[in-house]
């Protein structure tokens, strides 16, 4: 999809002169300037509700984030109180950042039980690009992108987060669930 | 009080024409030079030539200057290399400086010598000033100015020349 | 004599505080405030004292705190000297423009002739531009005594930006001297008495290429190219931090109101309100006596004065927060092919104008 840059616009003289365009462009600003400026007034005397300004104070004021927003990556943990994961390591491989590091467990054969789980399912925050290939590489729908985005921390070793720190119940996840299935569309349901 | 102005700044330009030849790096030069010309400027306008003064600031250590700190960083010379420290020695071109710096000490003497120090001239209130100056050029220096206009403006469309040839 | 001197000490105070002690600070303010607005956002309103915001006005405190309690960091290999000397040398030249700028005209004051300059060159306007030329070794200095390649990139193309605009600029201001006929600042502002002898009337393409000289000599978007963040890091002033950097940006925001302050002396009528000649608004507050009216015409037009050059940093700010940056060399042809030309068209029709009115 190789996509080419017409660079050779035939401007008239008078776009060249630039002069014309720099006053434009400064009427622009100016006039949202003092639109907003005298807008203001009447905001802050408390008199207008809505302001045509649209900033969130963020510590206190949050936005909701739509379900497309790739936060830190958490794992699913199921109704049974499982965790979905089979410790197949396909996320593992997938990982650019080779931020995923999952130890096996797994029984030995008997009926009617989870054959394979995660022993350690650890994600280094510190490391991980919030790609989200984890996710769309994931089998059982056992890692998700979340909402989350606030993990700074000031120790880099508490940020590799063990398997009882990412697991988060499935309920919470659904709008993601939904997006994902959507998104990627390659289960067959 | 003119003499407290005029001692620490004499002084001052003496000091550091000194480093301009004795700092080991090539920039360290160019900045005492600057300095030098600021010190300069400044007895020019002790002098009441504030015209004077003015030109050497704008000419010489705003513009020349500039350039030659231009190019000083431009080819990176930090004067670490040998060959700044010690450059070929060329015996024509050291006695031809040597005549030449004896020649104007000689003019310099002549001219002290000659002067009243216990009377100084009197001058206008006028001298000095940009007006005065100008109308002595476009009268009595009409020649030599307009002459030099045409050197440098020669030298100017030479050295388009010069960069144009290779350029292309 | 004394009363000469105290007089002259007062206006250098008044100059210093009003430029570095409220212009600078309350500048990082506005240029905060103003972008904000300008953008629909609201700007900085987070430094607080005991809750009390004051639409982010302490965030100029806080800056200055800030830059007091940092590091000040020399870099491995860099030139000590030259590398602490370089902001000094760059906020220097900034400040002593004011000395040939006249904020008032004279004023009869307890009956002592006082004139609002701290020194009346009979060079002022050559004075202006020959300190504008120094201002380029801070930061051409700074950038080489950084041992560090981005430095280097950003003060060499300080020097060439410098000296390609510095021609236009004084071409321009020639135009100015041929109309006004005299390089004395306050003589320049004593004849724009008259509204329709205003610089703006006489030299309009003058102040365009004044304005867009002087701004790229203040190194600023649209002209940032010395310190093009997203080029070279943060150019010339890339290893300075601290006291140190805070001078950079203190002599940048001078140089606003120097040159808010001379494009007014220039070509906006300096003090003087159109239509009204300081000898009318004297005969206004005849009553008053001679010190009190002139005392009271002194300040409506130191007013006035201060009123315009906030016009003209309004101005510029808007310039800053509109334009996008331009590359190096289309920087280098407008100032060669065609700032330069157009100047030098300038002085002929001048010169040519003036030749047929006589
Ligand atoms: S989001 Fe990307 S980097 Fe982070 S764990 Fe998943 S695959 Fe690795
Ligand atoms: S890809 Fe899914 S199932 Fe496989 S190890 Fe990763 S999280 Fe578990």
């Amino acid at each position: 999809m190789a996509y080419y840059v017409n660079r050779n616009v035939k401007m008239t003289w008078w776009e060249r002169s630039y002069l014309p365009e720099i006053f434009r462009g400064l009427y622009i600003t100016s006039r949202h300037f003092f639109i907003n400026l005298f807008g203001f007034i009447p905001f802050f005397l408390g008199r207008k509700k809505d302001r045509e300004i649209f900033t969130v104070y963020y510590p206190e004021e949050m936005v909701e984030y739509p379900p497309a927003y790739r936060g830190r990556p958490v794992l699913a943990l199921n109704e049974n109180g499982h965790p979905a994961c089979v410790a197949c390591g396909l996320c593992e491989i997938a990982c650019p950042a080779y931020c995923i590091h999952i130890v096996p467990g797994c029984n030995s054969g008997k009926q009617n039980e989870i054959e394979r789980w995660p022993e350690k399912f650890d994600i280094d925050y510190a490391v991980c690009i919030f790609c989200g290939n984890c996710e769309e590489a994931c089998p059982e729908e056992a890692i998700f992108m979340s909402d989350d985005c606030e993990i700074s921390m000031l120790d880099r070793k508490k940020m590799r987060y063990t398997k009882e720190q990412l697991l988060v119940p499935v309920a919470d996840l659904k709008e993601r669930i939904e997006f994902t299935r959507k998104m990627y569309a390659k289960w067959n349901y | 009080m003119e003499l407290l102005t005029f001692y620490p700044l004499a002084g001052f330009s003496i000091l550091l024409a000194l480093g301009v030849v004795i700092n080991k790096s090539p920039i360290g030069s160019a900045l005492c030079l600057i300095g030098m010309m600021l010190g300069l400027a400044g007895i020019f306008a002790m002098q009441q030539a504030h015209f004077i003064a003015i030109l050497q600031v704008v000419i010489y250590a705003g513009a020349i200057m500039v350039l030659f700190m231009f190019v000083i960083m431009l080819l990176n010379l930090k004067g670490t290399g040998a060959e700044w420290r010690s450059r070929e020695r060329n015996t024509l071109l050291t006695v031809l400086t040597a005549f030449l710096a004896l020649g104007v000490l000689y003019k310099i003497v002549d001219i002290i010598l000659e002067i009243d120090l216990d009377s100084p001239a009197k001058v206008a209130d006028t001298f000095g000033t940009a007006a005065v100056i100008g109308e002595t050029l476009f009268t009595d220096f009409v020649l030599p100015f307009e002459v030099a206009s045409i050197l440098l403006l020669a030298a100017m469309v030479g050295a388009v020349v010069l960069a144009k040839t290779k350029l292309d | 004599m004394i009363t000469e001197l105290l007089i002259t000490l007062a206006k250098i105070l008044f100059i210093i505080g009003v430029t570095v002690g409220f212009f600078a600070p309350i500048l990082t303010w506005v240029e905060r405030k103003q972008s904000a607005i300008m953008q629909d956002r609201i700007g900085a309103n987070r430094a607080d004292i005991l809750g009390f915001t004051a639409l982010g006005l302490f965030h100029a405190i806080a800056d200055a705190l800030k830059m007091f309690t940092k590091e000040d960091f020399i870099p491995e290999g860099a030139n000590k000297v030259l590398h602490t000397l370089s902001p000094i040398i760059a906020v220097i030249p900034a400040i002593l423009t004011f000395a040939v700028v006249p904020f008032g005209g004279v004023y009869n004051l307890f009956g002592h002739e006082v004139n609002l300059v701290i020194s009346d060159l009979d060079v002022g306007l050559l004075f202006v531009f020959a300190i504008a030329s120094i201002a380029t070794y801070g930061y051409v200095i700074a950038g080489w005594s950084s041992n560090n390649n981005w430095s280097l990139l950003g003060s060499m193309r300080t020097a060439s930006q410098m000296i390609s605009y510095e021609v236009t600029m004084g071409l321009t201001i020639i135009g100015v001297l041929m109309v006004y006929g005299s390089m004395r600042l306050t003589d320049i502002g004593a004849i724009q008495e008259d509204f329709f002898r205003w610089g703006i009337f006489l030299q309009p393409l003058g102040f365009l290429m004044f304005l867009t000289a002087a701004i790229a000599e203040n190194k600023r978007i649209p002209f940032d190219n010395p310190e093009a963040e997203s080029e070279i890091v943060a150019g010339y002033f890339t290893e300075y931090s601290g006291l140190k950097f805070g001078m950079f940006f203190m002599a940048e925001f001078i140089e606003i109101v120097t040159i808010a302050a001379i494009v007014t002396i220039l070509f906006f009528g300096a003090w003087h309100i159109p239509f009204l000649t300081t000898a009318t608004l004297l005969s206004w507050f005849e009553i008053l006596g001679t010190t009190g009216s002139n005392l009271l015409v002194m300040l409506i037009h130191v007013g006035v004065f201060f009123a315009k050059v906030i016009l003209f940093i309004w101005l510029q700010m808007t310039i800053r927060w509109t334009l996008p940056r331009f590359r190096y060399d289309q920087i280098m042809k407008l100032g060669w092919k065609i700032l330069l030309p157009l100047s030098l068209a300038n002085v002929l029709v001048t010169g040519i104008v003036i030749l047929m009115l006589q």
